[in-house]
């Protein structure tokens, strides 16, 4: 069944442009349509990759496969996924590389009410918190050991009713997701206390935009053109604010979701806040990955096992330096 | 036809005094009756709101703890019995679900490897699907125990009414779960869930009728699940359309709401921003919310259409108390219009005019009475009026008469001989009323002796004009007996006398001016003493004789004297209207104004003497009335 929600969207680009077998672009966003990624549905709905010469069909994945394996078996030409799930699987010997670092500043954060006296880290103890799996858990897992802290770790469903509902003392929650669905159900932001963790330096950049390597061997233009157009998009959503947002809710329409006006909103304000976070308003200097924060994510992957050997930066990052 | 005279007619007065008045007490009543009515309404509404959503919360909070039931009993009934086989649970759910159709899916949820040993996962799950009944087991689906309808009550050890979720089928079909977990010795060992369809709900709060109103239902959290417009269902929370609508009030009853309170208050319709009421009533069997909204427009418009029904009440009313208002007006100005008119004809003089028609026994009709009266009164007066005026008029007539009779008895053209060079005379008389009480007269005894003559009757008017007539004529008839002034005075004297019942007398100077040697003898019987004029400015009043005035004494004795006019002397006659002429402020000419007066007289004739006199007292009097009569009689000896 859930395969059945791998929905796809084709940019008819035939109309507009002469039929190019070579540029025919799948690109894969790892989540449902949200103003996670305004940028990319902007660039296809004002024809920026068009204008780029591409003709791209944006996917939208449910969750129930991974696109980077997709991306492995060729399914699929570019996909978005997050650094430290990459780094992984190049370490892994899977040949995919970075050609655009997106979001620049990790949104990921632990959060708990006031009500329950944590104020501080150390104040976690013992609790119980909720967490997700995988990649969600590298982070969790290096604050918990920089700060000693012993919890019940409970794994947590990707809402918040068990946080509302108190079965989890802190859950959680990407600040531009869960956290703000927490704020849409009544509680006020000065009722709750966040650990956010790139605040304590376990920044871990998220979503960039990955191709395999023969691709990018291959299509070099292809792939700095998906990126810059990418780009263009992200700055047109931010320039355009309540276009971008009618435009993704139309998309959450049609792919059923439960989602609102506000919640996207805000949304796409902390993406915004993430591509600019140490990058400045200049669309110029957005989308690269910088080695320092590449260093951080592959000590604390080496730290945890989780890789045994670091990829080498300039082979795994083929953006713009 | 309207007066233009009249600035403030009496139709202006009544609308300002009555009509203006009028309408402020009509408007404020409307406008307190609006808001009377406007909070009665309100009130009602509210009432009326309150009301619903109770009622309908209790029904739904009273379905919702029957669901309840079912599994706390399936959880009770667990572990009371030994550990039933699988088909025995499964029998057992189905029986639940057959004899309870509210419930569209029954779960026995089991902690990994509580209920076999080498099975991790083990959930008998029965469900209805198109009528039929399903057997299946949950742990197909995958693992069920991070799953919230299942860890939740599982980590909060106490039953858990989720938050409502889409079952996927064909149709979404909008579903929520109350978990009870099973405990058995202090240990959690699994979870008895029971699903329902939210579609029975859906259907009862469609059928909620509220006059353009609206009810909806939130969950403990804030998300619609029921709401007139679908697309918010499942999607917006009221915190969400706060943001969307940038309403914090909203925001506001929203926390309200999910802290499980009761209220009615008034926001802003998100849209159109009109006050709506909103009354929230908890359902606390799983904490939802159920709230109505009515639009205070919807109610106020029935305030505004009564309001508008007594404004146009209000309006008709006025406007008839103002026909009535003008029509009393012109009843009360028409008469007065009329008796305008009749006092207009009646001030030129038609006295036949008369007030007809006056209806009514009010003041106007009074009014009109008596200018009726009034007009009748004003006739016989101006007819009494006229009859005296005739008989003064007659009177005058004659008294114009007797002063022309008068005149003609004193001699008035000058000179009066005008072949005799001798000596030049002149004399004026001006009568202080129709007739005068003096007179003057002069005539010649014989060739050379002139008789002069000045005199003045005790008071003034017809009786003195007739008394001087009398003297004047005994004066003349005795100067034909006697030639020696005093005997013609003592004769004239004795004459009066007789039968003078009247008590009435005359001053007399008389003398006898010989023309030829200018000697001039005289008596004086009581009058002012005569000047003698010289032709130097000197001055001298004639010593006075013996004897009083005549009438007074019948043997009264007079005698004469006699002096010699030198040429160019004058002879300066006179009565007391000259000396004792009174000004403006009330005070007499006197002898001593005359003398100075006099004393410039050097050249001048009788007549221009006499006139300057005259002038003199005239310019002396001003606009003081004449008191009595001035008689000058000026003689000068021209040998």
């Amino acid at each position: 069944m859930k395969k059945n929600l791998i929905l796809v969207i084709f940019i008819l680009l035939a109309i507009t442009l002469p039929a190019q077998e070579n540029n025919a672009v799948k690109f894969e966003l790892h989540w449902f349509p949200q103003a996670q990624f305004a940028g990319y549905i902007m660039a296809a709905e004002k024809g920026f990759y068009v204008d780029a010469g591409l003709n791209v069909a944006l996917y939208f994945s449910d969750g129930s496969d991974s696109p980077l394996q997709k991306l492995a078996d060729r399914e699929i030409d570019f996909c978005t996924a997050w650094l430290s799930q990459t780094i992984a699987l190049r370490s892994a010997g899977m040949k995919i590389v970075n050609t655009c670092q997106i979001l620049q500043k990790s949104s990921l954060l632990l959060m708990a009410k006031k009500e329950s006296g944590i104020t501080s880290p150390q104040d976690l103890n013992g609790r119980r918190i909720g967490l997700w799996s995988g990649d969600f858990s590298i982070q969790p897992k290096a604050f918990f050991n920089k700060y000693d802290i012993e919890c019940q770790e409970v794994r947590q469903s990707y809402n918040i009713h068990g946080f509302l509902a108190d079965a989890w003392e802190v859950a959680s929650a990407m600040r531009y997701n869960e956290y703000y669905k927490i704020i849409l159900s009544g509680i006020d932001e000065d009722e709750l206390v966040t650990f956010s963790y790139a605040d304590y330096d376990l920044n871990f950049p998220e979503d960039g935009i990955y191709t395999c390597q023969t691709t990018w061997q291959q299509q070099p233009e292809i792939c700095g053109k998906i990126c810059s157009a990418s780009l263009k998009g992200w700055e047109y959503a931010f320039q355009n604010e309540e276009e971008a947002l009618q435009i993704i809710l139309k998309y959450c329409d049609e792919y059923k979701m439960q989602t609102n006006y506000a919640a996207q909103k805000w949304m796409l304000e902390v993406i915004e806040e993430s591509i600019k976070y140490q990058c400045g308003d200049d669309p110029e200097s957005w989308g690269k990955l910088k080695i320092e924060d590449y260093n951080r994510v592959t000590g604390i992957l080496l730290d945890q096992k989780i890789i045994s050997s670091v990829p080498d930066f300039a082979d795994f990052y083929r953006g713009e330096k | 036809m309207r007066n233009s005279r009249i600035k403030r007619p009496i139709v202006g007065k009544l609308l300002l005094y009555i009509g203006i008045p009028l309408l402020i007490v009509y408007s404020v009543i409307l406008i307190l009756n609006y808001f009377w009515s406007k909070d009665n309404a309100l009130q009602q509404m509210k009432d009326y709101l309150v009301e619903l959503t109770a009622h309908h919360a209790s029904d739904l909070n009273a379905d919702f703890a029957k669901i309840a039931e079912i599994p706390q009993l399936l959880a009770e009934f667990y572990v009371s019995v030994d550990q039933p086989s699988r088909p025995e649970l499964e029998k057992i759910l189905t029986n639940l679900i057959e004899v309870n159709s509210y419930i569209s899916g029954l779960t026995l949820a089991f902690e990994p490897y509580s209920y076999e040993r080498n099975t991790r996962l083990v959930a008998p799950y029965v469900y209805k699907k198109d009528g039929q009944i399903i057997v299946s087991d949950m742990a197909a689906n995958g693992d069920y125990t991070c799953a919230d309808w299942y860890s939740i009550p599982a980590l909060l050890r106490k039953p858990y009414w989720s938050e409502p979720y889409y079952q996927q089928s064909s149709e979404p079909i909008l579903m929520c779960s109350y978990s009870v977990p099973i405990c058995q010795n202090g240990n959690m060992i699994g979870i008895a869930t029971a699903n329902i369809s939210l579609q029975d709900i859906k259907r009862r709060m469609v059928d909620i009728n509220i006059m353009n109103g609206y009810t909806f239902l939130i969950s403990r959290y804030g998300t619609y699940i029921y709401h007139p417009n679908e697309k918010d269902v499942m999607k917006e929370t009221v915190f969400s359309k706060a943001v969307k609508y940038n309403l914090p009030v909203m925001r506001e009853l929203g926390r309200d709401m999910v802290l499980g309170k009761r209220a009615v208050k008034a926001f802003p319709d998100p849209i159109t921003g009109y006050r709506q009421m909103i009354v929230y009533t908890p359902i606390r069997a799983n904490g939802w919310t159920l709230s109505a909204v009515m639009p205070e427009r919807a109610i106020l418009s029935t305030v505004y259409a009564l309001i508008v029904k007594q404004l146009g009440l209000m309006v008709v009313g006025l406007f008839v108390i103002i026909l009535i208002m003008i029509w009393a007006a012109y009843s009360i100005t028409n008469p007065l219009r009329k008796l305008v008119k009749m006092t207009e004809k009646l001030a030129t003089g038609d006295l036949n005019v008369q007030m007809e028609n006056i209806k009514g026994r009010d003041e106007i009709h009074e009014l009109a009475m008596v200018f009726n009266k009034m007009v009748i009164d004003l006739k016989h007066y101006i007819n009494d009026l006229t009859a005296a005026t005739k008989e003064k008029e007659a009177v005058e007539s004659e008294l114009r008469i007797a002063r022309h009779i008068q005149e003609s008895l004193i001699p008035r053209i000058f000179p009066p001989f005008p072949h005799r060079k001798e000596f030049a005379l002149f004399a004026r008389c001006i009568p202080a009323k129709e007739v005068a009480g003096d007179f003057y007269d002069f005539f010649f005894l014989d060739e050379d002796n002139l008789v002069v003559v000045i005199a003045d009757v005790s008071g003034k008017g017809v009786s003195a004009s007739l008394f001087m007539a009398v003297t004047k004529t005994l004066i003349k008839a005795k100067s034909n007996e006697f030639s020696q002034p005093h005997k013609i005075l003592e004769n004239v004297n004795i004459e009066l006398c007789r039968d003078n019942d009247s008590a009435m007398f005359v001053t007399t100077f008389l003398a006898v001016f010989n023309a030829k040697t200018g000697a001039f003898t005289y008596c004086n019987a009581g009058h002012n003493p005569p000047y003698l004029l010289r032709p130097d400015g000197k001055i001298s009043q004639l010593e006075n004789t013996a004897g009083m005035a005549l009438g007074v004494w019948e043997d009264c004795q007079y005698s004469c004297r006699e002096i010699k006019l030198q040429k160019n002397e004058i002879i300066y006659l006179y009565t007391d209207g000259v000396n004792e002429a009174m000004s403006e402020e009330n005070e007499e000419f006197s002898y001593a104004r005359m003398e100075a007066f006099l004393s410039e007289i050097r050249e001048e004739t009788p007549r221009q003497i006499t006139e300057k006199s005259l002038q003199t007292v005239k310019e002396y009097t001003g606009a003081a009335e004449q008191s009595d009569d001035i008689t000058i009689l000026v003689l000068k000896n021209l040998l």
